[in-house]
């Protein structure tokens, strides 16, 4: 009797510690927020605001990036800007994560959604206990007080169709394909972008649209492969997760289909540099995280101090790209910040 | 014999026949060469994934760390070999992921076998710490350039020739290595001591050690050895991307244990072999694979590998309710 | 003195702090069939598992064939050709027959690879050594029981055993198969090879053994030869006390029964059960596990609700769907297990009391009333007469008898009229049991209905008025309780043996 309860304490003892253990690897991983909070020199002496940064996952280059913006954004202002994120893509994580920021009372939380219906409960909580909230990545998100794009999700769309389409030679069957399916930037980017092909270029053809990859290479490869199976004619791929568009083309560079089918999508320079030198990828659009990052605390600042009404058509919040803001609607926020890269110019990116 | 048409794997191959009688008409492409060895290749790292999670359902456990297991130990072998100033050998870095990845497995083994906690809360929870501890600790970046020994392994093609239709066809040297971890496992299994322990660990742990079985040892072996399996297959799936991504894998585990439930590896322990595992993982990786082919449309491609998630886990929750069940006709 | 083949020489052995043997000897000669008896709890498993190497004495010698062995472990006490049969026969379900009797060979050499037709050649030799053929190939799972035993009994002769040690080897075998083992038994004997039978049921015990070894309390209280022992005297020594035989028997029942069922069936447990019990009546109900007692029982409760058949409460047509409606209907369960482990030690008496009718105890703002429950528990303290000195004292402090009370108290908190009792005192010494049939005659002598299932027939007959026999999902016959004998068991059960044969065979692969 007495050995099985000091066993089962023991036990009950690891349990707990492998909880807070695990508590600690769940929402920390990068939330160096030491970084800027004491450094408040150069800032006209305003109110320091605790402004979180909630991004769809941690561990990619891409939120890397955005990671280097909000630092960046906390050491120059002085503000207490940290960013966490769940380490798998997953909607139920990141509401967990909002739940215990509202918790910890900040002044604000921006947030890149997973899926914009599931964080729109959470968000509404966080509105209605004062906290701000900018959402990124989310058009037409209800619980938000702003919601700011680098640009409007259709004509990016567009663009990258643009740039597929010169590819192509304007002709030929294409592909599409989305990190998740509740991905509402990802939908839209495809959405433009097939909306352009129908208008522009009458020769092309999607075979098959849509198609999920969980933002994973491997599955991205395979959807390469399998279609290209099925429609052996295949000229273009064009990926919206920042995933996709390398796991297509190390498929097409080791099927030997360099030249053959062309790839474009949204991805980080770092991470296409070898298959943009290859041929086997085309193009990559972005827009750098690291801006999107300091726009979106730039807003969740400007709201905190009560200048929310200043921001009209034409705005401009002092960053690359977000000079001459689109408004629609009140609330949603569009600039112009894309970019494109080719072999040509990829260099000149390092992240 | 009467004997082997009685077995899952029996039923499950002709399920798979099936299927691809089924897929087949559907898209004659599908029997083409090249699909076949994307159907290979696509099962590569997953297959050494099964043979892991078979192991630990034989003995009587489950395990859903392997993935972080997996990613923590390529992604910390890799960074470790960019550290060091000189090319690594491929097989050292196959050796360094595999024995990181038995340490962690270690781990595993000892809280279960010495605390005596189930298996799924362990697991569970290491999974968390794994993954925790390598995003803070090690990196959270992609590592995109391997050292060249490692992308040169992935890029190596163990059988190459270009079909008719001009597509180079091919498979990666890491083949060769899952085929070895199959073929060893399975003679394992049914050839040696430990393998029969493993089995006679699941079927009933107290009688195990009353005939003289360690099962401490044991179920140590067990998930030491699917940890440095699943170390070796994170390595494969770093050479075969050509990029070493710490959150690949995760999440992958669910689907894993359905293949393996569905080849016919009770989930209360004790019966499976390698065949049915293997034979699990072919059907939903077809599944998986062919969905385009067929022209079903994405929408739907989710809702299929749901409902197969939801076939796998509820065939093993009947396994446990029969195997509880009383009503076992009492009656004649 | 000789050598003898073992000798266990004043063993201690405590497990953290429990003292689990205390200076207990045993001695057993070559080919001898000794009998270690005693009841639950008193050692005995403890002893067979010094004797087999998995537990370490803490003090005391074991000498196998005259030579001193410390630190015995189980492959050593295999290659000494002991070999233990425990009760659930130590098999593994998933593995072949071949298997289960060739592995353990092959573990205790030290092999490290497995050659399959070496082992299925010494399984063959060993089930020709008892005389049986079976499958080889076949998995254990789909075998009956008695075919399991037989596995087992074959492993423990591979390896040139010199003595066999069963544990309870009689507990889930028909009348039949328990003759069958006993014939394998004294087959055994004649080839040279010792026995020890362990076991509590008193029948057994003089049945086949030559000595005979009585442990009580972690203690051996004495080794005499078995015809120098009779049954009165073994019950003696097992309990420390003298215990009467003593019958339970009230009048021919006449008037509405508390509790009658019609055709009561569920599928694929049990059919066209019609019982009754009227007040004041104990009915015992019996059977092998597996004959669907049980399951009639959970259905009586509302647990796994009968497809069809009528029941019918003073009378009157009940439904039963739930526990619920039982408990309304004035019908308690008590579970197996839950007189032996339902207490919560520390605990005091009152809380132990209303844990099980905390609802009862509420004021109308959903609190517990101090005040009620204090006095009811007084009621019952009283009415059971349990000795107590407070009611808020722990329940470890109660002697074992009155612990039984306040488990029952528990259960009769909710003032039943009908009273399921599920192996009453299985696992309960002779002493707690003897209390606890007390107290049950004295709750049907106020007028409650008893049903009891139980396997132990000197139980059934000392406290039932009635015994029914289920066999697979029928009642097959009914007897008188005082008269309810082996024998009488026997006959009934296996009259229709015959037929049952190929059925029983088949297990759960149906």
């Amino acid at each position: 009797m007495v050995k099985k309860r000091s066993m089962s304490a023991v036990a009950m003892l690891l349990i707990f510690c492998m909880v807070i253990l695990t508590a600690c690897g769940g929402s920390n991983s990068g939330s160096d927020n030491e970084s800027g909070g004491t450094n408040n020199g150069g800032n006209e002496g305003g109110k320091k605001y605790k402004i979180a940064t909630v991004v769809k996952l941690t561990g990619v280059a891409w939120f890397d990036r955005m990671e280097e913006g909000v630092k960046e954004f906390g050491k120059t202002t002085g503000h207490d800007t940290f960013m966490q994120g769940p380490q798998k893509a997953d909607a139920a994580l990141q509401v967990q994560i909002i739940e215990d920021l509202i918790a910890q009372k900040v002044d604000a939380i921006t947030v890149v959604p997973f899926s914009a219906e599931a964080l729109e409960p959470v968000l509404k909580k966080a509105r209605d206990k004062g906290i701000v909230v900018i959402t990124h990545e989310a058009d037409g998100m209800v619980n938000t007080d702003f919601n700011i794009e680098a640009f409007d999700n259709l004509e990016y769309g567009a663009f990258l169709m643009d740039n597929l389409a010169k590819a192509m030679g304007e002709e030929g069957e294409y592909m599409t394909t989305v990190g998740s399916l509740t991905t509402k930037s990802h939908m839209q980017w495809e959405e433009g972008a097939y909306k352009r092909q129908q208008e522009k270029y009458p020769n092309m053809k999607a075979v098959a649209r849509q198609l999920e990859t969980n933002d994973d290479q491997k599955i991205a490869s395979e959807k390469l492969r399998e279609t290209f199976k099925a429609f052996p004619n295949l000229k273009g791929f064009q990926g919206a997760s920042g995933n996709d568009a390398a796991g297509a083309a190390l498929a097409i560079e080791e099927s030997g289909l360099i030249g053959k089918v062309n790839v474009v999508g949204t991805s980080v320079p770092s991470v296409s540099q070898k298959y943009l030198e290859s041929g086997a990828m085309s193009m990559i659009g972005f827009w750098d995280p690291a801006e999107a990052a300091k726009a979106m605390n730039t807003l969740a600042v400007k709201v905190l101090e009560g200048k929310a009404n200043e921001i009209t058509e034409g705005y401009d919040l002092g960053v690359p790209g977000y000079e001459k803001l689109i408004v629609k609607d009140g609330k949603y926020l569009y600039g112009a910040a894309w970019v494109g890269v080719t072999k040509e110019n990829v260099t000149d990116y390092d992240f | 014999m009467r004997k082997w048409t009685k077995t899952s794997e029996f039923y499950v191959a002709i399920i798979i026949l099936v299927l691809f009688a089924a897929i087949g008409s559907q898209n004659g492409a599908f029997f083409s060469s090249a699909n076949m060895f994307d159907l290979i290749r696509s099962s590569i790292v997953p297959g050494i994934f099964v043979i892991c999670t078979m192991m630990v359902i034989i003995s009587g456990g489950i395990d859903v760390s392997f993935p972080a297991i997996a990613t923590f130990s390529m992604f910390s072998a890799t960074k470790i070999i960019l550290m060091l100033d000189f090319d690594v050998p491929v097989f050292a870095a196959f050796l360094l992921a595999g024995i990181i990845g038995l340490g962690l497995g270690l781990i595993n083994g000892l809280l279960i076998a010495f605390f005596k906690l189930p298996t799924l809360i362990v697991t569970l929870g290491t999974s968390s710490m794994f993954s925790g501890f390598l995003l803070t600790f090690v990196g959270s970046r992609q590592i995109s350039n391997l050292p060249a020994p490692l992308e040169q392994f992935g890029k190596t093609q163990v059988i190459k020739f270009t079909t008719d239709a001009g597509i180079t066809v091919g498979l990666p040297m890491s083949v060769l290595i899952t085929a070895a971890v199959v073929i060893l496992v399975a003679i394992m299994m049914k050839y040696t001591m430990i393998g029969r322990g493993i089995y006679t660990l699941g079927g009933d742990p107290v009688s195990a050690e009353r005939i003289g079985f360690n099962t401490r040892f044991l179920q140590c072996f067990v998930y030491g050895f699917v940890g440095f399996l699943a170390g070796i297959a994170g390595m494969i799936q770093t050479t075969m991307m050509r990029s070493s991504n710490p959150v690949d894998l995760l999440g992958t585990e669910l689907l894993i244990i359905a293949a393996v439930v569905l080849g016919g590896v009770r989930i209360t322990g004790g019966h499976g072999t390698v065949t049915g595992a293997l034979l699990g993982l072919l059907l939903i990786v077809t599944i998986q694979n062919s969905l385009i082919l067929v022209g079903i449309p994405s929408y739907w491609q989710r809702f299929v590998i749901g409902a197969l998630i939801l076939i796998g886990t509820g065939v093993a929750a009947y396994q446990i309710k029969r195997s509880s069940a009383k009503q076992s006709s009492i009656l004649t | 003195m000789p050598k003898a083949l073992i000798e266990l020489n004043h063993i201690n052995k405590s497990f953290a702090g429990v003292h689990a043997l205390k200076d207990v000897s045993l001695r057993i000669e070559y080919g001898e069939v000794h009998c270690l008896a005693g009841e639950n709890g008193c050692g005995k498993s403890t002893l067979i598992k010094v004797m087999s190497g998995v537990h370490a004495p803490d003090h005391g010698e074991i000498r196998i064939d005259g030579q001193l062995r410390s630190g015995l472990n189980p492959i050593e006490a295999i290659n000494s050709g002991i070999q233990v049969i425990y009760q659930d026969f130590s098999i593994f379900p998933n593995l072949t027959v071949a298997e289960n009797i060739a592995l353990n060979g092959e573990l205790a050499a030290r092999k490290k690879w497995i050659n399959w037709s070496k082992m299925r050649q010494t399984a063959k030799q060993a089930l020709d050594k008892v005389g049986v053929d079976l499958d080889l190939n076949a998995k254990v799972e789909h075998l009956s029981v008695a075919d399991k035993q037989l596995i087992a009994i074959s492993r423990a002769l591979m390896h040139e055993a010199k003595l066999i040690v069963m544990d309870e080897p009689t507990t889930a075998l028909t009348q039949k198969e328990v003759r069958a083992l006993f014939r394998v038994i004294e087959g055994l004997k004649r080839d040279g090879i010792s026995i020890l039978f362990v076991s509590h049921k008193l029948e057994e015990v003089f049945e086949l053994s030559e000595r005979i070894t009585i442990m009580r309390n972690g203690k051996n209280v004495i080794s005499e030869r078995a015809d120098q022992l009779n049954r009165e005297k073994l019950v003696y020594y097992m309990t420390g006390r003298q215990i009467d035989e003593s019958y339970y028997e009230i009048g021919k029942q006449s008037g509405t029964p508390l509790l009658r069922t019609d055709n009561l069936s569920l599928k694929g447990c049990f059919e066209h059960i019609s019982l009754s019990i009227h007040p004041g009546e104990i009915v015992g109900l019996t059977g092998l596990l597996g004959s669907g007692r049980t399951e009639l029982a959970e259905a009586l409760f509302g647990l796994t609700p009968a497809t069809s058949g009528e029941i019918f409460r003073d009378g009157e047509p009940v439904s039963i769907r739930s526990v619920q409606d039982a408990e309304t209907h004035g019908i308690a369960y008590v579970p197996e297990d839950r007189l032996t482990e339902g207490l919560f030690l520390e605990q005091s008496i009152e809380r132990n009391m209303v844990v099980s009718v905390i609802d009862e105890q509420k004021d109308k703002w959903g609190m517990i009333d101090r005040r009620k429950v204090k006095s009811a528990v007084r009621s019952w303290i009283q009415k059971l007469g349990i000795a107590a000195h407070s009611p808020l004292a722990p329940v470890k402090t109660l002697s074992g008898g009155n612990q039984q009370r306040v488990v029952l108290a528990r259960w009769l908190a909710a003032s039943p009229k009908v009273l399921i009792l599920n192996g009453p005192s299985v696992g309960v010494d002779i002493g707690s049991k003897e209390d606890i049939h007390q107290v049950i005659r004295e709750l049907a002598g106020q007028g409650l209905g008893v049903l009891m299932i139980s396997d132990d027939l000197p139980e059934l007959r000392q406290s039932c008025n009635r015994v029914l026999v289920m066999k697979r999902g029928r009642i097959i016959g009914e007897a008188e309780g005082k008269s309810f004998t082996q024998e009488v068991w026997s006959e009934l059960h296996d009259a229709r043996d015959d037929d049952a044969g190929p059925v029983e065979r088949r297990g759960n692969t149906a």
